[in-house]
């Protein structure tokens, strides 16, 4: 048994997140027993406003042979802290066909969201799961939209956390649900034991009952789209 | 983790870990689509400003400002045509909504938005060729028959002929024009512009206008039903209501509409050097004020209303204070006082006005506080009605014709003008005009009437107001109040000179609605406004580098940016994506993994292999005391 988890986020403004999902994600595993691993990719630049950034855990029964990698190289389990990330990267890139399982914080119809994969992409999923973790998250504020608004609202409307007040505790906020819905629909952790390094432990206990799940049936197979990039390598 | 002393071997070697050339380099931006950053997008959607908006012809106002700011006066003034036919008229008349509405009230001052419409309908009426007479399109074959030559009747036939749609007026009086001529006084309106406008609009083709024939006495409506493709009644309301008060036929008691309508016409008025209108609204106005020229004595304008409660607009009422009009508040008239048939006076008493349940006009008297006063002219200026006793019954409700939602009253008959609503602007008429032309339009083209779609007004809120300076309205000149007493034909309102509409013009905030200010277009970060004139419309987002900061939608002035989610963007084709965030090509970072970690592993097996020699089997320290880092040392290349 080994799990790559790539938690896909946007910087400065929901860094926190991404990082509190995959900590919680390794130090439960660590925790059963399984030998795990989190990075904190600083390639990634997260001191950018917006610009992609991915946090990673990994972890399995055996001992972790590429253990100063950062990059998870076969993700099997994807989450977009943020929407329209769905829109914006490959972010099944290495994942192995029909093994994916896509975590997407969002309001929206999740078959509204598998609309924008490609089908190189849509082949990779097992599953699509839609969590709405602006709504199930500890609401603070008037706006659904704010959960920690110190920085006078970061000019517009967006989940604020790095940049406003950094907060210690793990698993605060959107991350809670988000992790809720991930175990939950992976069904290899058990939530119980995964709620235990949770701060926002009832937060994700919403997560875990409040979350779309999509299976996506293997669609038919479609040359990948030709990317920019050489593909020399690919 | 260090990997200080390895070989990396060559293919391996990348210029900075995994990272695409920069967007400055070549081919970077295409490797690199900063589009993927947007959360939300930028998006040009322009509202409707409230001047527009506040308009009943609908005129573009924000455009054709701008047209002048930029001196371009033609482009003004066709712009205006679009929507009105006569804004040499309504420069001079109109009560202009669109001034109440602006934006720039809550700023500083509104702008001079009539000032500006005259001066561009003034240009207009000076040109040698009617400028829009060329683009009409070939006449259809369609003729509709308009009731009334007024501000409604006209509106509608010149947006008829703008369609391609011929048109007849049948109107009662002796010239066209309706309560232009026949309401509104010569110092306000003069007639020769009055007389252009409406030859500007004969002369467009398609148009007959047959004065002296009284729909309802001279033609039957049901054979105008009959014989044209269409049937538009236009009429205002042109009887003024009578005062049942004691004395009230007496010589000397007249109805102010009466007044005016005769003095409009050019036939010999006389006015009493002394006179009282009694009325609290715009006809006591025009009418006191016309009496102050014709008559030369004294006007006083008797009303219930308080001087706070007038219904005259404001710069009428400071203009008739400045002519020597003398208002007389809270008082109603009780009985005309006369000997031998004509008037010497009035018993007037303190009053106060109320309403009824139904919302009418009520005048509360206060008893034994009655008073005589002497005049020697009295009219009455209490609101207006029209004869419509020619018109089926089920027309009719409380003096007024009741339409459908579309302004009709038969399947092809449509109403428009103060008949509808009660006495109101001559714009709301001529926006009757304009709408019901466009139902017949629309009707003659065999399809079905819509009402119109809603509207988004720009409120003053979401402005930038930082961008716009404070500036002082420029107000309209006008003659001196000696000179206006004088002659009816004086003037009171003066034109805007050409520096001044300009200046004017360049007051507006553009509200919602995109003028080229090239502001995005400057402070994108990212060179993702791309701009090919300036000028609105013109202006688009390079969608795969926009990185959505969103700057250009905070630093429009005009609100005209909005920010929108990008994922309501339903266009999955349309999507650049990029293959990894960072790496050029796939798991660059994986793929070195493999050799790295060999590279790792040979590098510990030297180290361990060079302790091993160095130190002793009990691990105690070597001889030298160094740790092997001499061996390890000597493996730098």
């Amino acid at each position: 048994m080994y799990h790559e988890l790539t938690v896909w986020s946007r910087g400065i403004i929901m860094d926190k997140e991404a990082r509190d999902v995959s900590s919680c994600v390794a130090a439960a595993a660590r925790a059963l027993g399984y030998h795990a691993e989190n990075v904190s990719d600083y390639v990634d630049d997260p001191d950018r406003t917006n610009c992609m950034v991915r946090r990673y855990a990994r972890f399995g029964d055996k001992p972790i042979e590429d253990r100063f990698v950062y990059e998870n190289p076969h993700p099997d389990w994807v989450v977009l802290i943020e929407e329209t990330i769905v829109k914006g990267v490959n972010f099944l890139r290495g994942t192995r066909p029909g093994e994916g399982v896509l975590v997407i914080n969002s309001g929206r119809d999740p078959e509204y969201l598998l609309k924008f994969l490609p089908g190189h992409m849509r082949e990779k999923l097992h599953k699509l799961v839609v969590v709405d973790a602006v709504r199930l998250a500890e609401q603070r504020g008037s706006s659904p939209w704010m959960f920690i608004r110190d920085l006078s609202e970061l000019a517009f409307d967006r989940m604020s956390t790095e940049g406003a007040v950094e907060r210690l505790a793990i698993g605060m906020g959107i991350a809670a649900p988000v992790i809720g819905a991930l175990v939950a629909a992976t069904g290899v952790l058990p939530v119980d034991e995964v709620a235990k390094v949770v701060a926002d432990r009832d937060a994700m206990l919403r997560g875990v009952d409040d979350h779309r799940v999509l299976e996506v049936s293997p669609a038919p197979a479609v040359p990948p789209a030709p990317s920019a990039p050489s593909a020399a390598h690919a | 983790m260090s990997v200080r002393g390895t070989r990396v071997p060559a293919h391996l070697r990348l210029p900075i870990a995994g990272v695409t050339p920069p967007p400055t380099e070549k081919e970077g931006q295409r490797l690199f689509p900063t589009g993927n950053f947007r959360s939300f997008r930028p998006v040009y959607r322009d509202k409707t400003p409230p001047c527009n908006n506040a308009c009943p012809t609908g005129e573009q106002i924000q455009k054709y400002l701008d047209f002048v700011k930029h001196e371009r006066f033609l482009d003004g003034y066709l712009t205006i045509l679009q929507d009105n036919p006569m804004p040499s008229v309504t420069g001079r008349v109109c009560y202009h909504p669109c001034e109440t509405a602006c934006n720039r009230r809550d700023h500083d001052e509104p702008i001079g938005i009539r000032g500006v419409e005259r001066f561009l309908g003034d240009l207009g009426l000076n040109l040698p060729d009617n400028p829009i007479k060329e683009t009409l399109p070939e006449l259809s074959g369609n003729r509709v028959a308009i009731i009334g030559a007024g501000p409604a009747g006209l509106a509608c036939a010149y947006h008829l002929r703008r369609r391609g749609h011929a048109s007849v007026i049948y109107e009662a009086m002796e010239k066209p024009g309706g309560m232009l001529r026949g309401g509104i006084p010569h110092w306000h309106l003069p007639e020769e512009i009055l007389d252009a406008e409406i030859a500007k609009i004969e002369d467009l083709g398609g148009i007959e206008i047959r004065c002296g024939v009284r729909v309802g006495e001279d033609v039957c409506l049901d054979d105008l039903v009959g014989e044209y493709d269409a049937v538009f009644i236009g009429l205002g309301q042109d009887v003024g209501r009578r005062l049942d008060v004691e004395g009230a036929d007496l010589r000397g008691v007249v109805g102010a509409l009466e007044f005016l309508r005769e003095a409009g016409m050019g036939r010999p008025v006389k006015a009493g050097r002394d006179v009282l209108v009694i009325g609290g609204g715009n006809t006591a106005s025009d009418a006191a004020r016309s009496a102050i020229r014709i008559g030369g004595g004294r006007a006083r304008i008797v009303s219930l209303e308080a001087p706070d409660e007038l219904l005259i607009v404001d710069e009428d009422l400071e203009q008739g204070r400045d002519e020597g009009v003398e208002f007389v508040t809270n008082t109603s008239l009780v009985r005309v006082l006369g000997q031998n048939g004509v008037v010497t006076g009035a018993v007037l008493c303190e009053a106060r006005l109320s309403k009824d349940a139904d919302g009418r006009v009520v005048p509360e008297l206060v008893p034994g506080t009655e008073y005589e006063v002497s005049c020697d002219t009295i009219m009455i200026a209490i609101g207006q009605v029209q004869r419509l006793d020619w018109l089926p019954d089920e027309f009719v409700e409380r003096g007024l014709i009741r339409t459908d939602a579309y302004g009709r009253v038969g399947e092809r008959v449509f109403v428009g003008g103060d008949v509808t609503r009660g006495p109101a602007m001559v714009v709301d008429a001529l926006g009757d005009g304009k709408r019901a032309a466009h139902g017949i339009d629309i009707l003659l083209s065999a399809e079905e009437l819509a009402p119109p779609d809603p509207v988004e007004v720009m409120p003053y809120e979401r402005l930038n107001q930082a961008y716009f300076p404070h500036a002082p309205r420029i107000p309209a000149p006008l003659a001196p109040p000696a000179e206006r007493r004088r002659d009816q034909k004086v003037e009171v309102t003066l034109a805007y000179s050409r520096e001044q509409a300009m200046a004017e013009s360049d007051r507006c905030m553009s509200c919602g609605v995109c003028n080229g200010c090239d502001n995005c277009y400057i402070v994108c970060p990212d060179v993702s406004v791309q701009r090919d004139a300036r000028e609105n419309g013109h202006y688009n987002i390079r969608l795969p580098y926009c990185k959505g900061c969103l700057v250009c939608v905070q630093e429009c002035p005009t609100g005209c940016l909005e920010k929108a989610p990008e994922l309501d963007f339903d266009e999955p084709d349309a999507v650049v994506r990029m293959e990894t965030a960072f790496s050029p090509y796939d798991g660059a970072h994986a793929e070195q993994s493999a050799p790295i970690a060999l590279l790792i592993e040979d590098q510990i097996a030297a180290y361990d292999a060079a302790r091993r020699e160095s130190v002793g089997p009990n691990g105690d320290g070597g001889p030298n005391g160094d740790g092997g880092r001499a061996q390890n040392g000597a493996q730098e290349p």
